[in-house]
């Protein structure tokens, strides 16, 4: 069974996120692409579809990507916010960030990501990625129904 | 002997000294012309025979020294704790060597304090106790020391500099990098049939080039950490990380058809993951630098050296592959350096100066025989165990 899904990416690259988006078209994702482009404009377009559920110019999305180094709210503060936000903890959120470093995968980690890839170096390799988060975020988790209580 | 025995006994000769006490001829000779300063007082602490260099120290006259007591020359702040110490000396007398105990201070007449180390001496004249302080201004000892301190820490502040500056430049020259390769590849996929043979050769050779340089940027990123994200050091089989490395190795050296052989090798207290680093690139280094038509065979042996200070582990690692020239013998532990072509090996040369300096870190050593064409061991020494002080650097992100 396939969910079409919503992708939400966080990055102030635009050349990252366009990469991102192609890899994802590449791997035959056929669901909706979206970006913003700092940790702030996540959690307030993330707040503005809490309080407006039926608004169809901001869905919930199905998994964010995260990038760790933005502008102004980078991702670490980004992801503290929305794990410790009822409402918005349970969606899942993969952190795609540049960074190998133990400390950055340790913290992120200990805010409650879901997951934490290195962004690969090649274009067939972040296809791959693409494919894999799509088959295993949109397609094979079960996921709570809904925010949490 | 006879003479040193009338030297140390002050009754040989009687003479009366200031304050009507016999001391011997012999024994003021010494005092006075002793390379330190030397201060004789009595029970209450009062002053009765001090020698030129103790005048030249403290800037009182001979006669003024007479007229002072031994916490005179006593900076203020420590007096009061001083005649309970001097009283508590008289009570069970025994000589004290010089630099026992912890910083003492002396105080100059002009009100200065200086550092100073102090022997003390008791001294039987006519059954009357006496102290003999014997006491050497290490003014310019302290500041060499301090110097020294100030050097060392100026020292490993800028080496970790250093080493979070390769590590930072290395992870944002990847950056760009990756987009060139990225749009490189791009180009290759979607535009590859209108550029024609040459285009495309070009852009291949241009993402090989983006690819040693993201190998090169990456080696950098790693040899910079083995010093800024060093782990703990632990007492630990050696033979555990060298487990670990041939497991990581088992394609390598599947695809060479090598044959490893592992003696029993000794405890150290090390960092375990530095430590299977260190067998991993010796081991790839050995089966990189094989002989065509030769089957490679890898041997790796431990012992351990008694010495002083706990003694030493010592492990080698021995190939039958084409060896080098021992006189690039320094050269192949230095960042970047090969002593053949790419085409001929692969590689960024960077996997001896990693084991370099993670040896280094350990306070061991590393060197390497060999002769071309016939081989080469590279020998590994490390203290069993670490000095008390870790080397965490201050830098850790």
């Amino acid at each position: 069974m396939t969910r079409e899904g919503i992708l939400m990416m966080a990055d102030d690259d635009a050349d990252d996120r366009e990469f991102v988006r192609e890899a994802f078209d590449a791997s035959g994702f056929l669901g909706e692409f979206r970006y913003v482009e700092d940790g702030g404009a996540l959690v307030d377009y993330l707040l503005h579809a809490q309080g407006n559920p039926h608004d169809p110019a901001s869905p919930m999305p199905d998994l964010i990507l995260l990038d760790l180094n933005m502008p102004r709210v980078d991702g670490y503060e980004a992801l503290k916010r929305i794990k410790s936000d009822v409402g918005l903890r349970r969606i899942p959120i993969v952190v795609l960030s540049t960074s190998e470093s133990e400390s950055d995968i340790e913290k992120t980690y200990d805010e409650g990501v879901n997951s934490f890839i290195t962004k690969p170096a090649g274009f067939d390799e972040l296809v791959e990625m693409a494919g894999r988060l799509k088959k295993y975020w949109l397609e094979l988790v079960k996921l709570p129904n809904g925010p949490a209580r | 002997m006879e003479e040193t025995e009338n030297l140390c006994a002050p009754t040989c000769e009687p003479e009366r000294s200031l304050d009507g006490h016999a001391i011997g001829d012999p024994f003021r000779r010494v005092v006075e012309s002793a390379p330190y300063g030397m201060v004789v007082s009595d029970v209450a602490g009062r002053i009765v025979m001090v020698n030129p260099e103790a005048v030249k120290m403290f800037g009182h006259s001979a006669e003024e020294f007479l007229e002072l007591r031994i916490e005179d020359l006593v900076p203020p702040r420590f007096r009061d704790g001083h005649e309970g110490l001097r009283e508590g000396f008289h009570r069970g007398p025994e000589s004290r060597p010089m630099g026992a105990g912890r910083d003492l201070f002396a105080y100059r007449r002009d009100g200065v304090e200086f550092p100073v180390e102090i022997a003390l001496t008791p001294l039987d004249v006519d059954d009357e106790p006496f102290v003999l302080s014997s006491i050497v201004d290490i003014t310019r000892r302290k500041r060499a020391e301090e110097e020294l301190v100030r050097y060392a820490k100026k020292l490993e502040r800028s080496n970790a500099e250093l080493e979070s500056f390769a590590s930072i430049a290395s992870h944002d020259l990847q950056e760009p990098l990756r987009k060139i390769r990225m749009m490189g590849e791009r180009l290759v996929a979607l535009c590859g049939a209108e550029l024609g043979d040459q285009g495309r050769d070009y852009l291949g050779r241009m993402i090989r080039a983006g690819d040693n340089m993201h190998g090169l940027i990456r080696d950098l990123l790693v040899f910079s950490r083995v010093g800024m994200r060093g782990g703990e050091f632990r007492r630990l089989p050696l033979a555990e990380p060298l487990r670990d490395a041939l497991s990581t190795l088992e394609m390598v050296i599947e695809e060479a058809g090598a044959e490893i052989e592992v003696d029993e090798l000794p405890e150290a207290e090390a960092d375990e993951s530095q430590m299977r680093q260190l067998f991993q690139n010796l081991i790839d280094n050995a089966l990189k630098f094989r002989r065509p038509g030769v089957v490679p065979r890898v041997t790796i042996r431990g012992g351990i050296i008694e010495a002083e200070e706990g003694g030493k582990v010592r492990l080698e690692v021995g190939d039958n592959g084409i060896g080098f020239d021992e006189q690039y013998h320094d050269r192949i532990f230095q960042i970047f350096q090969r002593l053949h072509g790419r085409t001929e090996f692969e590689g960024t040369g960077i996997g001896l100066a990693i084991c370099k300096k993670i040896v280094e870190r350990h306070e061991g050593r590393i060197h390497a025989r060999s002769l071309p064409g016939e081989g080469a061991t590279f020998i590994v020494e490390l203290p069993k165990q670490q000095k008390a002080s870790d080397d965490q650097s201050p830098a850790e992100r």
